[in-house]
């Protein structure tokens, strides 16, 4: 039909519209960095501006191309990169098995309401344990795990913090969106004499669409934010995480260096966000525009 | 009994029973519906109409009485499938096409793929939504959207259609259209129809019978034949259909005489 088309052509300009509005966001950025700097030096701002804490876009951009210590081949914008791919794919782990958890869980609150009013409150409290506390007890933890060749190691558990964080948004918007079917839409389905699990592919699952879809967006943001700060604490050496930390030592000498890490962060945040909109797009294609979050 | 769709014995629905908030929702209600027939049930809000539709379709459990539906038990003719049901929203699937939609009472009664399109399809055509069929129901208008619940209502070819004022939410003119359809498509299929309805007007141009309900208990207090013949548009004008308005319409201010039926008196309401 051309409505479905047409509906099709406008997905595709709003998707230039908003690739427009993300590059003048980090032409904003530039210009506010920059802006501050120049402000710092005509008035006395609160926090030092000077090119040692805050380089200019440019000394930043020259620290990326340098190498990463001197006499070395290997520019820092690679180092950085292979780090953040390093840490993405952590993260991405982290995030299906954190999804794969939540939606387990949600089903089996949804189904048995006992497991609702017996699990939520845990589920909750899990969230309340501060994250920076929990990682070194997973590592001790997880050394003393092995099944025959396998052996747990930091990777798993920094995926395991990854997964920890992401469960939860998941968990409880996927329960609220697999409660969203109308009354009229259940009395069909038993009026079918549809078993419980065909009412749930059929009517649960879908109709939850609209309550899963932020659900995965603040997921794959808590699996990053996990990911990087259990990189950190865990002092893992491939990722992201402990690369802000080795660089921001080295920032008496070399101020630039830092903020590519950062940078680097801030690119692993903003694929794993724009493959969970590609997702978004994929799950909400039948849905009404209004709809949409 | 095989020749009634639906019989009804003595059937009480008593919520919470036994509890403070212990609700009485139909209280000793009696009713048969012949094969073909079309029974409406009207009353105000609160006389347990949609609670029979609901005994009826095995969606809650009557506390006490006999019902056979298709000269099965409720939950049998759920399970196989032997009425079809339509509600005042026509709850269509969004993410759906509207062929899609109507295939799904036979997605869940196993029928394969190529079949269960050509029947929606073919219902479709019965409703003149053809043209419709890749469409999503959110692009439809209200009535289409009925229509299409009707459609789907109709899939596994059910002997009975259960209908809770499925017209309810629609236009004056729309809900005339509608009932019209509906009239022809009963005929069609030889369907029994049990309809919930408010509208005194729309009782009385679809059905053979009107039942009369009143609240607090739910009960059953008139049955109104109506013997108008073939509907069409002069009916809605004919003095036949007046008078049957009219005795529908006592009958709920509760002051006519009981009519049909051997005529069992009306307890005066208190």
């Amino acid at each position: 039909m051309a409505s479905g088309t047409s509906t099709a052509g406008r997905r595709l300009k709003q998707g230039a519209i908003s690739l427009g509005w993300a590059l003048a966001g980090v032409l904003i950025a530039i210009l506010l960095w920059e802006g501050v700097k120049l402000l710092g030096t005509v008035v006395t701002l609160p926090f030092e501006t000077s090119n040692q804490a805050m380089p200019h876009v440019w000394t930043i951009a020259e620290g990326a191309l340098a190498p990463e210590v001197r006499g070395s081949e290997t520019p820092v914008w690679v180092t950085v990169l292979r780090a953040a791919i390093y840490t993405l794919l952590i993260a991405f782990g982290g995030f299906i098995i954190g999804v794969a958890v939540g939606l387990l869980l949600a089903i089996v609150m949804q189904r048995f309401a006992f497991f609702e009013r017996g699990l939520l409150p845990f589920v909750i409290a899990s969230q309340t344990v501060p994250l920076i506390a929990l990682a070194p007890l997973i590592v001790g933890i997880g050394n003393r795990i092995s099944f025959g060749p396998f052996q747990w190691g930091q990777t798993q558990s920094i995926m395991f913090i990854a997964a920890y964080l992401a469960f939860f948004p998941l968990s409880v918007g996927a329960l609220r969106g697999l409660q969203a079917a109308t009354p009229t839409q259940l009395e069909l389905m038993r009026s079918y004499a549809a078993t419980p699990r065909a009412t749930l592919w059929k009517l649960r699952f879908p109709a939850s669409v609209p309550y899963l879809v932020p659900a995965l967006k603040v997921s794959a943001a808590a699996a990053v934010v996990g990911t990087v700060v259990a990189q950190i604490s865990t002092g893992d050496r491939g990722g992201v995480g402990r690369l802000i930390i080795e660089y921001a030592r080295e920032a008496s000498s070399q101020p630039a260096k830092v903020y590519v890490a950062v940078i680097g962060a801030i690119i692993v945040g903003l694929i794993a966000a724009g493959l969970v909109a590609l997702l978004d797009l994929y799950l909400t294609r039948n849905l009404p525009k209004e709809r949409l979050t | 009994m095989s020749e009634l769709a639906v019989h009804a014995e003595s059937v009480w629905k008593i919520f919470n029973e036994g509890a403070t908030n212990e609700v009485t929702a139909l209280s000793d209600v009696s009713i048969d519906v012949r094969k073909g027939e079309f029974v409406s049930l009207i009353g105000p809000s609160g006389c347990g109409k949609s609670t029979l539709l609901r005994v009826i379709a095995d969606l809650i459990p009557a506390t006490r009485g006999t019902v056979t539906v298709a000269g099965v038990t409720p939950q049998q003719a759920r399970e196989q499938h032997r009425y079809g049901m339509a509600f005042q929203q026509a709850a269509l699937l969004d993410w759906r096409t509207v062929c899609r939609n109507v295939e799904l009472p036979l997605e869940l009664a196993g029928w394969d793929k190529a079949k269960r399109k050509a029947r929606a399809l073919e219902l479709l055509d019965m409703v003149q939504l053809h043209d419709f069929a890749d469409h999503r129901p959110w692009e439809l208008s209200g009535g289409m959207q009925q229509r299409v619940a009707i459609a789907r209502s109709l899939a596994t070819d059910p002997e009975i259609l259960l209908m809770d004022e499925p017209f309810g939410a629609l236009d004056e003119m729309t809900r005339e259209r509608m009932q019209n359809e509906l009239l022809r498509i009963a005929k069609e299929t030889g369907t029994s129809v049990v309809f919930v309805t408010h509208s005194i007007p729309e009782a009385v141009y679809l059905s053979n019978r009107v039942v009369v309900m009143s609240p607090r208990p739910g009960r059953i207090t008139h049955v109104v034949p109506v013997d108008l013949g073939d509907r069409n548009e002069d009916t809605r004008e004919s003095d036949g259909f007046y008078d049957a308005v009219t005795a529908v319409r006592e009958a709920l201010r509760g002051r006519a005489t009981p009519v049909g039926e051997g005529g069992a008196r009306l307890a005066e309401t208190s």
